[in-house]
């Protein structure tokens, strides 16, 4: 038999990516404003600001329907990046009331209430004393609410008046619950949904049913949803004892200065600690990540996630981390911010739990095929680099080297929605070049007299090309050329702008006729690619 | 069994020597060991064979690039993964996609440096179905022996992009010469460049075949 869940304070800022755009633009304030993200089908909503609520934006609805429901609507991509680096300045505020705080996402954090509950006498000293240190802070959107267990608080923060935190009592937490449709469970597996199409749509309904049966019909994951509807942890089992010798730690010597550096370690550690946990038949939902820099300053910081953390996910926290920390945009002062590089970063599990497994493709397919992939990605990024390792992601643009973006093996890359892309007005036309050359190889474009072919400003060549002179394909006849083609680029920006035009040309090598693409710019002519 | 030295007195007995042969050999079914090549190296290259070693020889501006690459989409095409080592960081990505590959199950590894070329290739030969590597020049053979092993051993695809100047040191199941051909849609001055239709020669053992590839 299980205990009941601890009691947790939740501290929750509602809309926190709103607030954090609007912060970073001021023009914002008076404007209706709904941060989006890319889901499944398209961009759907993640947060919206109160006047935009009014108008009728959800979270969940897609793009155009929230701009049809709310004209004059400003929306901005999600920036998580930049909402972690916001939060830690809230995370800094609470650090001073309690060291044992849990960050869940941008925007969410959590503690267990039993040591500072009874330092500052008893669940309502504790939120007026969080409210007190918040509000010093100049945070007054932040909602405070005190249950038993994480689900429990983050639900009793929602539900707080703007300045009163709600308590609820203990034990009281199920019946609280009950009222709460199956919406709020949040589940990635659209569970809510089915629920409420069997005929349940409120958690108390949920909790109800027997254990065992909603084991039965709908596995592991509805079996923690379950728990976490009736007001219990989570897992089950009590946390297993970490056994000591699970820490990865990796020192960086030279210190890193650069948040990439620091992630790409942290990358591999957190990898590492998954596989010798895995091994161990366990998985942890919450980590502590430490980092330390030359001068002897430290941040420790604990991350949970609602489900089993990822190593993938582990990196992007540790990178939302030092991205806060490194830069300095915490904003709470100088003091607590790095002024030399990392040079320690190490991950502590704080709480295990066995692991129930993932589900694999039945055929193994795909998903082996993409892991075995990954890691010799991986490995190959630990011996040429991590920015040599890329993929391509196509992007619009005139020339053969502006059309696709070199992505870094690891990173998001968006793949364009649309199975054909369409074309680019002013684009090279003809076949893609197998080989495109950047800078440019250096080339000599010359007419029949010797001398070189220029484009006047109407787009008239001076002369037919006759020979192409170079290093590259050495002294070579031109067969057939096309063009010029006169580019203007950017001829709005006085030092941007470049004009040049292009033109395609067939020389006649020993070995066999070889098309390429040459740029005439400034006088001087450059193969830009060569169709092999 | 060594049928050569049989005496060739006896027909009768070769052949059912070769009938017994060809029933106890242990069976594995081709269709698992092959990845089927698209696009218009087909008819000339139908199969590749898993674990072998495929040299792509062009000079530049012949056209090896994009048939090494209609290679690589054979592995794209039958969802497996396809890698390329890109010595000076020149492949052009869109090349690829014209090529057939599925962008999402492609990876590039630009301007590894030469000395550690032979490690790069033996780290993604582990990992994907097929490697493509353009051959440094000087590479040394034996890095080049112990990297067909590898693939051998992995059942990976190797093809190595070889050319007059970096020619590939080692043996190879079967080689493609590619050896260009003229460019259509071009005049002086006006008209597009059209796909061209190069001339191939594949050689696999004592087999040849030659042929034009359809644009």
């Amino acid at each position: 038999m299980s205990s009941p869940a601890e009691r947790t304070l939740c501290v929750w800022c509602p809309d926190w990516p709103v607030t954090v755009a609007r912060r970073g633009d001021p023009t914002l304030v008076d404007q209706p404003v709904a941060v989006v993200e890319r889901g499944a089908h398209g961009l759907v909503v993640r947060a919206a600001s109160g006047d935009a609520r009014r108008e009728g934006v959800r979270r969940g609805l897609r793009r155009r329907e929230a701009e049809a429901c709310c004209p004059g609507l400003a929306v901005l991509e999600a920036d998580p990046a930049a909402e972690a680096r916001a939060f830690e300045t809230v995370a800094r505020v609470v650090e001073a009331v309690t060291p044992g705080l849990v960050l869940e996402r941008p925007g969410v954090l959590t503690f267990p209430t039993r040591g500072p509950a009874r330092y500052f006498g008893g669940d309502e000293g504790l939120c007026r004393r969080v409210d007190a240190a918040l509000a010093e802070a100049d945070l007054v959107v932040a909602r405070i609410g005190i249950a038993d267990g994480t689900f429990g608080a983050q639900l009793a923060a929602r539900r707080a008046a703007r300045g009163a935190a709600l308590v609820v009592p203990p034990g009281a937490t199920p019946a609280f619950l009950g009222d709460w449709p199956v919406e709020v469970l949040d589940d990635a597996d659209e569970l809510p949904l089915l629920l409420s199409r069997l005929g349940l749509p409120r958690l108390g309904a949920f909790a109800a049913l027997p254990s065992a049966a909603v084991l039965a019909r709908f596995g592991p994951a509805g079996a923690r949803a379950h728990r976490r509807a009736r007001g219990l942890d989570e897992h089950p089992a009590r946390p297993v004892p970490v056994p000591p010798e699970l820490v990865e730690t990796c020192e960086l010597d030279p210190p890193a200065t650069r948040v990439d550096e620091a992630a790409f370690a942290a990358k591999g550690l957190a990898d590492r600690l998954f596989d010798r946990l895995a091994a161990l038949g366990l998985t942890c939902i919450q980590v502590v990540v430490e980092a330390e820099t030359e001068h002897g300053e430290r941040l420790a910081r604990r991350w949970r996630h609602e489900h089993a953390l990822t190593p993938g996910a582990l990196a992007t926290r540790v990178r939302w981390q030092l991205d806060g920390w490194l830069t300095g945009d915490g904003g709470t002062g100088e003091e607590d911010d790095a002024t030399a590089g990392i040079t320690l970063v190490r991950l502590r599990p704080d709480q295990v739990v066995p692991a129930t497994g993932r589900q694999l493709g039945f055929w193994g397919g795909d998903a082996a095929a993409g892991d075995r992939a990954d890691r010799a990605l991986v490995r190959l990024q630990a011996v040429a680099g991590p920015g040599s390792v890329v993929t391509v992601a196509p992007c619009g643009g005139r020339l053969p080297s502006e059309r696709v973006r070199w992505v870094p093996w690891g990173e998001a890359r968006d793949d364009p929605a649309g199975p054909e892309a369409p074309s680019w007005p002013g684009a090279v036309p003809g076949p893609p070049p197998a080989r495109v050359y950047e800078p440019r190889l250096a080339v000599s474009l010359l007419g029949a007299d010797g001398e070189p072919v220029t484009v006047s400003g109407r787009g008239e060549a001076s002369a037919a090309p006759a020979r192409l002179v170079g290093d590259a394909l050495g002294d070579a006849e031109v067969v057939a050329w096309g063009g010029p083609w006169p580019q203007d680029v950017r001829w709005w920006d006085r030092v941007c702008r470049r004009r040049g035009s292009l033109w395609h040309v067939v020389a006649r090598t020993p070995a066999t006729d070889v098309a390429c693409l040459v740029v005439v710019e400034a006088g001087q002519a450059g193969i830009e690619a060569i169709y092999d | 069994m060594a049928l050569a030295t049989l005496p060739s007195r006896d027909p009768a007995a070769r052949a059912r020597l070769v009938e017994v042969h060809g029933r106890t050999r242990p069976l594995v079914l081709a269709r698992a060991r092959t990845l089927t090549v698209p696009g218009p190296l087909r008819p000339l290259l139908p199969e590749l064979v898993r674990g072998s070693v495929v040299v792509v020889d062009g000079a530049a501006g012949t056209g090896a690039t994009t048939a090494a690459l209609s290679l690589c989409a054979a592995a794209t095409a039958a969802g497996e993964w396809a890698a390329v080592i890109d010595l000076d960081g020149t492949l052009g990505g869109e090349a690829g996609a014209a090529a057939g590959v599925a962008l999402e199950r492609f990876a590039v590894a630009r301007r590894v440096p030469p000395d550690r070329w032979a490690t790069a290739v033996a780290v993604l030969l582990d990992g994907v179905s097929v490697v493509m590597a353009e051959v440094p020049r000087h590479a040394r053979a034996g890095d080049a022996h112990r990297l067909v092993a590898r693939a051998r051993e992995r059942g990976t695809v190797l093809v190595p992009l070889a050319g007059p100047r970096n020619p590939w040191p080692a043996t190879a199941t079967t080689r493609v010469h590619v050896e260009g051909g003229p460019w259509p849609g071009l005049d002086t001055g006006s008209g597009l460049l059209a796909d061209r239709t190069p001339t191939v020669r594949v050689v696999a053992g004592t087999r040849e075949r030659v042929g034009v590839l359809a644009g």
